[in-house]
């Protein structure tokens, strides 16, 4: 017997043949329910781009036209192009962390003291909350934050990512139990930078929060 | 091409192949049979949505198995698996005497206790490589890395078996190849 079919032999024991066929249905169905979602968001982030094309026109054009003797002058800001997703002042809970906004469209799959896993409610992503491919986490751990820095409301924010996904940081706050407080999101599912720093700025941890190791 | 074109392949592509994806996966996910199924699923979508693309492949499922590896890596970089912990010693769930009459259940569990010692990439290897026959360079290809990490990895994967696997009741021979 060779040692490369041994190996294999192993591997294909491990692997088990014995599988019932499975009903594609299921399958199609997902992927249908996805490409439905891709051509939602696709379609959003095209109005979005139009309507920031007409705000930079028209903000231009106010610019161009403005009075030289208008005492507001040209510091004041434009208006940010509109995300694919909205936050909305409202409180909600995911024990043991509270929100002080609400990301419309978006809703918590499942909590736990280490973390909060919201998903699109479009059924674009996996029913399963370990899955966390297109979902929106939120961590709370002990871990340096890394990252690029910026600052929010007196509060230190560091941004990374990796794969097309974005990680923002933030330390939680005084009077809160101590550590870094976490928000992975996927890129290109409607969320930006700035209105990501201020939900997560908008997170409040719990006492029964615990901190995740990895 | 009709609309539902596409999905009437894609239907008979699962058909015929969701098994052997099913299998990879297990072995990717060391016989975590939920996480296996979320990675096939998550695959399968992937290449419903770029289906033109699997199409023109020359082989359909050498490009699922390429997507099903991606789709297993991504996931184990998230953040689920980042803040995982582990709960075992991997030899702790070994035989500690020779069954006499080993089954095939037997040595399946062995193998993925072994399996899940090991760090994902080095998993991904030992499939690739070993499971599905693939070469260095295209093992290399589908894992983004050089050749020479995926014979280092291999060389270690094999010998971190050997030392799991030498303790069971199951004397696997794995060689470096």
């Amino acid at each position: 017997m060779s040692p490369t079919y041994d190996l294999k032999r192993a591997l294909q024991s491990a692997a088990r043949n014995d599988r019932p066929t499975v009903d594609p249905s299921d399958d199609l169905a997902r992927a249908v329910t996805a490409a439905r979602a891709r051509t939602r968001r696709r379609f959003r982030a095209g109005l979005a781009g139009v309507a920031s094309a007409a705000v930079l026109t028209v903000g231009a054009v106010a610019v161009l036209d403005r009075d030289p003797a208008d005492p507001d002058g040209p510091g004041v800001s434009a208006p940010r192009s509109t995300p694919g997703v909205e936050l909305v002042s409202e409180q909600f809970e995911a024990a043991p962390y509270t929100f002080d906004l609400t990301p419309t469209g978006w809703s918590v799959q499942a909590q736990n003291p280490y973390a909060v896993t919201i998903v699109p409610d479009d059924g674009s992503t996996s029913s399963n909350p370990d899955v966390f491919v297109g979902k929106l986490v939120i961590m709370f751990d002990t871990n340096r934050p890394a990252g690029r820095v910026l600052d929010h409301d007196g509060r230190r924010f560091w941004v990374s990512g990796d794969s097309g996904y974005t990680t923002l940081a933030t330390r939680s706050r005084a009077g809160e139990p101590a550590g870094v407080v976490r928000i992975q999101y996927p890129d290109g599912a409607g969320w930006d930078e700035p209105s990501m720093v201020a939900f997560l700025a908008s997170v409040h941890v719990g006492s029964g929060a615990r901190h995740g190791h990895g | 091409m009709r609309d539902d074109e596409p999905s009437a392949e894609f239907v008979a592509f699962v058909h015929a192949h969701r098994t052997d994806l099913v299998r990879t996966a297990t072995l990717l996910c060391a016989g975590d049979e939920a996480f296996a199924e979320d990675v096939v699923q998550n695959t399968l979508t992937r290449l419903y949505l770029s289906w033109a693309r699997v199409r023109r492949a020359d082989s359909p499922l050498a490009y699922a198995r390429r997507s099903l590896t991606h789709a297993f890596v991504d996931e184990t970089r998230r953040a689920h698996r980042r803040r995982e912990t582990t709960v075992a010693e991997p030899t702790e769930a070994l035989p500690t005497e020779p069954a006499a009459g080993a089954t095939d259940a037997d040595l399946r569990a062995v193998v993925l206790s072994a399996l899940a010692s090991l760090g994902p990439r080095q998993r991904a290897v030992v499939v690739l490589r070993h499971w599905h026959d693939l070469d260095v360079a295209e093992t290399a290809r589908i894992l983004g890395c050089s050749p020479g990490t995926v014979k280092s990895q291999n060389a270690r994967a094999l010998a971190h078996l050997r030392d799991v696997l030498g303790s069971a009741d199951h004397h696997l021979i794995l060689e470096v190849t």
